[in-house]
């Protein structure tokens, strides 16, 4: 806080009434003022002093001042709501602005989403023709088993068990053969595997000679093979992998003779 | 001097009135500023014509003055002093700043424009002689005062100008301060003695 004496010494009230001090002087004699009444009653003392020599040396402003004064205010009181339309404006630019960025925003998202609607769908279209595949697989081995099954269970399908001799004791092969379809269904789980290089292959034996119906493929339930007519016998040997022209009659594991066989 | 003396002192010229026409004038009211005119423009015209000693000019910084008053009116602030020193500092600021720019363009420009200036400001010259208590003071006290608060000087470019230390000079206003308030309260007790006797 400056000093009383001081401020008076300086003149600082004087000087803070015309005008003359700086920021940090005029902070410094306003804290004073609220301080020390004595200068507050000095400070008031000027700023009449100040008033009444103003008002003892006035001189007639030109009439004309005033109203072109009032004039001026009164223009620039109309020029106002101008300044006002064009912070509406600024307003109205922004909140189209938002509302284009909003939309733009939105159709990025929905464009996105619709991307990604049209990849799943592509995505559910491929699972549905997969599932279509695997249905009409599965329809059509259900088909088959179905007709199998009903092969089987035809009153005119007879069934014949071949048992394995001393080369393969273990084997038992089921065969199910129905003339009037000409159809023969062979069950091979059964049947002892294999090396890799060795299959069984079955024969029909028609008029003493042997005639290939198939390379037998083992573990399956129901294996459809080539319906021979007039067959007399149906006959097992082990061939080399992938069947033979001609039975190795020393590699016979089974047979057996179709009795009923017109 | 007692409070009650300095508070009659300031109420002589700083009334009511004129308190509520600043607030109708803050509160948006710009019949106010009419008034407000009528009442401080001779003396603001008196002090800045001083200043600028330029008839033409000073016509325009009373209305640039009266311009700032009503645009700037919400930053007065009536705890922290009279309208009147308010409004005189915007006026001395102003005037200041345009005799600045005058200066600049007799610097530059060609000088012979300025010739019959020149002359306008000697007839003028009598015009601004200053009038009241002022002249009861000593010369030196007299020309102190003129310097500062009617031809806008500061008191370091008022000492200078009249050749005389700051110290003695800053002196010099307060003696010729005291001296006016004195003679003030001349009238001031004379006002109180006719309104006891009227009253």
């Amino acid at each position: 806080m400056i000093e009383k004496d001081y401020i008076i010494e300086k003149n600082l009230i004087e000087r803070y009434v015309l005008g003359e001090l700086n920021a940090s002087e005029i902070d410094q004699v306003e804290r004073a003022l609220e301080h020390y009444s004595e200068l507050t009653v000095n400070f008031e003392l000027i700023e009449a002093d100040l008033e009444k020599l103003g008002r003892e040396n006035a001189i007639d402003a030109p009439a004309e001042i005033k109203s072109e004064l009032l004039k001026l205010i009164s223009s620039q009181e109309e020029a106002s709501p101008d300044i006002v339309e064009v912070s509406k404006l600024k307003n109205y630019f922004w909140v189209a602005a938002s509302i284009a960025a909003l939309l733009l925003i939105g159709n990025i998202y929905f464009y996105s989403e619709k991307q990604s609607i049209l990849e799943n769908l592509e995505t559910v279209e491929q699972e549905k023709l997969e599932l279509n595949e695997k249905f009409n697989l599965i329809n059509d081995s259900l088909n088959l088993i179905n007709s199998r099954y009903a092969l089987i269970g035809n009153p005119k399908t007879e069934k014949f068990i071949l048992n394995g001799n001393q080369i393969k004791p273990d084997a038992t092969i089921i065969a199910y053969v129905n003339t009037t379809q000409k159809k023969v269904l062979v069950d091979t789980q059964n049947l002892p595997k294999l090396d890799s290089e060795h299959d069984y292959q079955m024969w029909a034996d028609v008029d003493g000679e042997m005639i290939d119906m198939g390379v037998l493929k083992i573990n399956e339930e129901l294996v459809t093979m080539t319906y021979i007519n007039n067959a007399e016998s149906l006959n097992v040997t082990i061939e080399p992998a992938g069947g033979n022209d001609h039975p190795t009659v020393a590699n016979l594991i089974s047979n057996v003779y179709l009795d009923s066989t017109p | 001097m007692d409070d009650q003396t300095s508070s009659f002192v300031k109420d002589l010229t700083m009334t009511e009135q004129d308190k509520a026409l600043i607030e109708r004038l803050q509160n948006g009211d710009n019949s106010a500023l009419t008034l407000l005119y009528d009442n401080y423009s001779n003396a603001l015209y008196g002090v800045i014509i001083r200043i600028c000693k330029d008839e033409h000019l000073a016509k325009n910084i009373l209305q640039d003055t009266f311009v700032t008053i009503w645009k700037k009116i919400d930053t007065y602030d009536n705890q922290k002093g009279r309208f009147y020193t308010w409004a005189f500092q915007i006026a001395r600021n102003k005037s200041l700043n345009a005799i600045r720019k005058s200066k600049k363009l007799i610097q530059t420009e060609d000088l012979s424009v300025y010739k019959d200036k020149s002359n306008n400001q000697s007839n003028l010259a009598e015009d601004l002689n200053l009038k009241g208590h002022i002249n009861s003071l000593d010369a030196h006290h007299k020309q102190a005062i003129e310097y500062v608060y009617f031809n806008g000087l500061t008191h370091r470019e008022a000492h200078e100008e009249m050749g005389v230390p700051l110290g003695t000079f800053k002196s010099y206003v307060r003696q010729a301060l005291k001296q006016l308030r004195e003679s003030y309260l001349k009238i001031a007790s004379y006002v109180l003695v006719l309104m006891e006797c009227l009253g």
